[in-house]
C-alpha cells in the first residue's frame, strides 16, 4: 500500500513537471495583466478610482477584440497601501507569470515594488505614482503620470509668467510630497529669480490651524502662496484661514488638491484665485476625454471620476500600445524596448517617455468659480 | 506691533479650543484621578454627530449650533458604556497603571471604529456660527474665538460651583480625596464616578462644537493631537485644577502661536515654524522642572 502511494506521487510529480515545461514553450491564449491597488485601508478612495478606471479600459479593450486577438484577464491585487502587501502581491504575480502589472497606487508601495520587479524582469506601469525616484535606475519600471518635481517647476514658471517677483510658501516639513514639491519650487524660483520672502512649514499633515503662519505670510505683502499641501487641508483651513487672515492674492498647489470641492466652506468665493497643476481636466474638448468622463460615468457615477481613475484607464492602453508594437503579448524583453519608445495618446495627455520612464507632457491647469473646477490652461516646461 | 497683536490673537483661537478640551481631562482627572486618554476621541465622537445632525437642525428650521444637544446626547452614552464596559471592571481588579492602559486601548478602539464606520477621509461640517470677524484698530478676532472663550469660562465657574457647592460636589471631592472612606460615609462611588465621566463626555461635545466652529472638518483621528496637547494644557495650569485648565489653554496657544511666528525670525531660520509643537513640549518640561505640580497646583507635603 504504502509503495503503491509513493510510486503515486512520484507520477503526480513527473506530471507536474511536464506540465509545467508545456506551459513554457506553449503561446498562453490570454493576456495576464496584474494589478497592485489599495483597494482598502487609507487610501482606498485613491486605489478604487485607478481601479476602475483599469477595469474599464479592460472592459472596452476586450469588447473591441482584445490585444493581438487575446483577451486581457485581471488579476487583482489589493496592496492596502502598505509596502509589505505590496512586495506581497509583486512576488505573487512575478510567481504567476503575467504578462505586465499596473500599480502600485501610492509612491511608497510602488518604491517598495519596483527593485524586485526589475530584477525578475517584469514590465511594470505605475499609474499615479508621483515621487521623482520611483522609476528612476530601474529598466522595467514606467509611469503614466508625471513626477512632483514637474509640477513644482509649473508652479514657478506660472508665477513668473503673471510677473510676480515675491512668492511664499506654506508646506508640511514632514510629507514627502510636500516637501519635494517645494524644494522643486524653490529650485525654479532661484533659476527666475522670484524672492522666496516667507517659508512657513507644518510639522503634521493633520495639522489643522495654520492661521499663525498665513498671517505671518500676509504681512509680507506677496500676492503669490505656494501651498503644496492636500484637498482637506486647504478646503476646511489653509483657504479659510488665508482669507480671514486678509490674505486675497493667489494660492497655488498640485495634484493633492483635486476632491477639494467637497470640502469648501462658504463663501465659494474665497476660493477664486485657487490654482493647481492636475493630471487632466474633465472639461477639456478632447473627444478622448469626453469619451472617457461619459462612459466612467455611465459605469461608475461621478463621485470617483478623479485623475486616478484617468491614469489607471491610460495606464492599461499604454501596455497595450506597447505590446502591439512588440507584436508579442509574453515577451517582456520586446515590450519593455516598446514601451521605452512609446508614442502615446490618452486622457491624460499626449507624450512621450524620457530615460526614466517618465512621460513628458502637458498639465492642466485649473482654478475655481463658484465652488465649481475651472479649466485654465495648459501648461508644460516648453 | 499689530501684527505681534493678531499674532496673539490668533494664539487665543486656539488656546481657547485647548482650554475648553482641558477642562474635560482636568475634571475626570481631578475626580478619579484617572487620565483619561480617550478624552480626544470623545471629541472625535461628537464632531462626527455634529457632521450628520447639523443638516436635520438646519432643514428643521433651528441654528445649526442647536445640534451640540444630541452631539451631547450621544457623547454622554459614549462616554457611560467605555466607563461601565471598560473602566469599572478594570478599576475593580487593576492599579492606575492597568486603567491608564485601558484608557489609550479605548482612545485606539474609537479611532478605529470610526475609522471603519465613516472611512479615514475626513468628512466636511457645514458652518455652525455665521459671525463676523470684530476689527479693532487694524487687528481682526473671530467671532467663534470669543464665543469659545465665553463658553470656556461659562463652564470654568459652573464646574468650580459644582463641584464645590453641590450635594454631588461633595461626593465627587469625597471619592477624589478618599475612595475607601467614601464608602464607609455612605457615597456611593460607582454611581458618582459614572457621572463624572458623564459630564466629561458632555464637555467633549461642547468642545467638538466649538472645535468644528473653528476647524470644520472630521477624521477618525482628530482627537489624538489635540487630546494631548489638551492635557498638556490641564498639566501646564496643574491637573485636577479647574481654572488650571483654562490657564493652561489659552499658555498653550499663545506658545504654539508666537513660537511658529517668530522662531524662525529669533533663530536665523533654524528652528521653523514646524517646530512649534516641540516648542510647546520643551515648556511643559521647564515648567514642570521649577512647579512640578502646575502653575496653579500647590506642591503637597507626604506625611510620614
Amino acid at each position: 500500500m504504502k509503495k503503491l502511494l509513493a510510486l503515486l506521487l512520484a507520477v503526480m510529480m513527473i506530471l507536474s513537471f511536464a506540465s509545467c515545461g508545456d506551459k513554457k514553450d506553449e503561446e498562453k491564449t490570454q493576456v495576464d495583466l496584474g494589478v497592485i491597488a489599495p483597494l482598502t485601508g487609507s487610501v482606498a478612495q485613491y486605489g478604487t478610482g485607478v481601479y476602475n478606471g483599469v477595469s474599464l479600459a479592460v472592459e472596452e479593450i476586450n469588447a473591441a477584440g482584445g490585444i493581438l486577438g487575446k483577451q486581457i484577464v485581471i488579476q487583482k491585487f489589493d496592496s492596502k497601501g502598505s509596502e509589505t502587501e505590496g512586495v506581497n502581491a509583486i512576488n505573487a504575480l512575478i510567481t504567476n507569470e503575467v504578462d505586465a502589472v499596473i500599480g502600485a497606487v501610492i509612491s511608497s508601495v510602488t518604491a517598495a515594488i519596483a527593485p524586485l520587479a526589475d530584477e525578475a524582469g517584469m514590465v511594470v506601469v505605475t499609474p499615479t505614482s508621483t515621487a521623482d525616484t520611483v522609476t528612476e535606475g530601474y529598466d522595467y519600471v514606467f509611469r503614466t503620470c508625471f513626477a512632483d518635481s514637474f509640477q513644482g517647476k509649473l508652479a514657478a514658471r506660472y508665477a513668473d509668467k503673471l510677473g510676480k517677483t515675491k512668492a511664499a510658501v506654506l508646506y508640511i516639513s514632514s510629507d514627502p510630497y510636500s516637501a519635494g514639491l517645494y524644494e522643486a519650487f524653490k529650485a525654479e524660483c532661484a533659476a527666475l529669480n522670484i524672492e522666496l520672502v516667507s517659508v512657513q512649514s507644518t510639522a503634521s499633515k493633520d495639522d489643522t490651524d495654520f492661521t499663525t503662519q498665513l498671517t505671518t505670510i500676509q504681512a509680507t505683502g506677496v500676492e503669490f502662496l505656494y501651498a503644496p499641501c492636500y484637498y482637506s487641508a486647504i478646503g476646511s483651513y489653509i483657504i479659510p484661514q488665508a482669507r480671514n487672515a486678509g490674505y486675497n492674492g493667489i494660492v497655488m498647489g498640485a495634484d493633492g488638491y483635486d476632491g477639494v470641492i467637497p470640502y469648501m466652506a462658504d463663501p465659494k468665493s474665497m476660493y477664486e484665485n485657487v490654482y493647481f497643476t492636475n493630471h487632466y481636466s474633465k472639461d477639456d474638448v478632447n473627444p478622448v476625454v469626453q469619451n472617457f468622463v461619459k462612459s466612467y460615468t455611465d459605469k461608475f457615477g461621478a463621485d470617483t471620476l478623479n485623475s486616478f481613475a484617468a491614469l489607471g484607464y491610460d495606464a492599461v492602453y499604454m501596455v497595450k500600445q506597447a505590446m502591439e508594437e512588440a507584436n508579442t503579448t509574453q515577451d517582456k524583453e520586446a515590450i519593455k524596448a516598446a514601451m521605452a519608445d512609446i508614442n502615446f495618446s490618452g486622457v491624460t495627455g499626449s507624450f512621450t517617455l524620457d530615460e526614466t520612464g517618465t512621460p513628458q507632457k502637458t498639465a492642466a491647469l485649473l482654478g475655481f468659480k463658484d465652488g465649481a473646477e475651472i479649466f485654465v490652461e495648459s501648461v508644460g516646461l516648453e | 506691533m499689530s501684527l505681534f497683536v493678531q499674532q496673539i490673537f490668533n494664539g487665543l483661537k486656539v488656546g481657547s479650543v485647548y482650554a475648553l478640551v482641558a477642562l474635560g481631562y482636568t475634571m475626570v482627572y481631578g475626580i478619579i484621578r484617572l487620565i483619561n486618554f480617550a478624552h480626544g476621541d470623545f471629541i472625535m465622537v461628537g464632531a462626527y454627530t455634529l457632521c450628520y445632525t447639523i443638516p436635520l437642525m438646519v432643514n428643521a428650521g433651528m441654528p445649526a449650533w442647536m445640534a451640540v444637544v444630541l452631539g451631547i446626547v450621544v457623547c454622554v452614552i459614549v462616554g457611560v458604556v467605555v466607563e461601565l464596559l471598560a473602566y469599572r471592571p478594570v478599576r475593580k481588579k487593576g492599579t492606575n497603571m492597568t486603567a491608564l492602559i485601558t484608557a489609550i486601548s479605548m482612545s485606539l478602539f474609537l479611532q478605529n471604529t470610526a475609522q471603519s464606520l465613516f472611512g479615514s477621509a475626513p468628512k466636511p461640517i457645514t458652518t455652525i456660527f455665521d459671525l463676523e470677524p470684530i476689527n479693532i484698530a487694524g487687528v481682526s478676532i473671530a467671532g467663534e474665538t470669543l464665543v469659545t472663550i465665553l463658553i470656556g469660562f461659562a463652564v470654568m465657574i459652573t464646574l468650580t460651583v459644582v463641584v464645590n457647592k453641590t450635594k454631588i460636589g461633595r461626593s465627587m471631592r469625597a471619592v477624589s480625596q478618599d475612595r475607601q472612606a467614601a464608602i464607609l460615609t455612605g457615597v456611593n462611588v460607582n454611581r458618582t464616578i459614572t457621572l463624572t465621566f458623564a459630564i466629561g463626555a458632555a464637555l467633549a461635545a461642547l468642545a467638538a462644537l466649538m472645535y468644528c466652529a473653528n476647524y470644520p472638518a472630521a477624521s477618525p483621528t482628530m482627537g489624538g493631537m489635540l487630546g494631548l496637547k489638551a492635557f498638556v494644557a490641564a498639566v501646564l495650569g496643574g491637573i485636577g485644577i479647574i481654572p488650571g485648565a483654562m490657564l493652561g489653554g489659552i499658555l498653550v496657544g499663545l506658545v504654539e502661536s508666537l513660537s511658529k511666528a517668530y522662531s524662525a525670525v529669533l533663530t536665523g531660520g533654524i528652528i521653523t515654524s514646524a517646530f512649534s509643537d516641540a516648542v510647546v513640549f520643551m515648556i511643559l518640561i521647564f515648567v514642570l522642572l521649577i512647579r512640578p505640580a502646575g502653575i496653579l497646583g500647590k506642591n503637597e507635603r507626604e506625611k510620614v
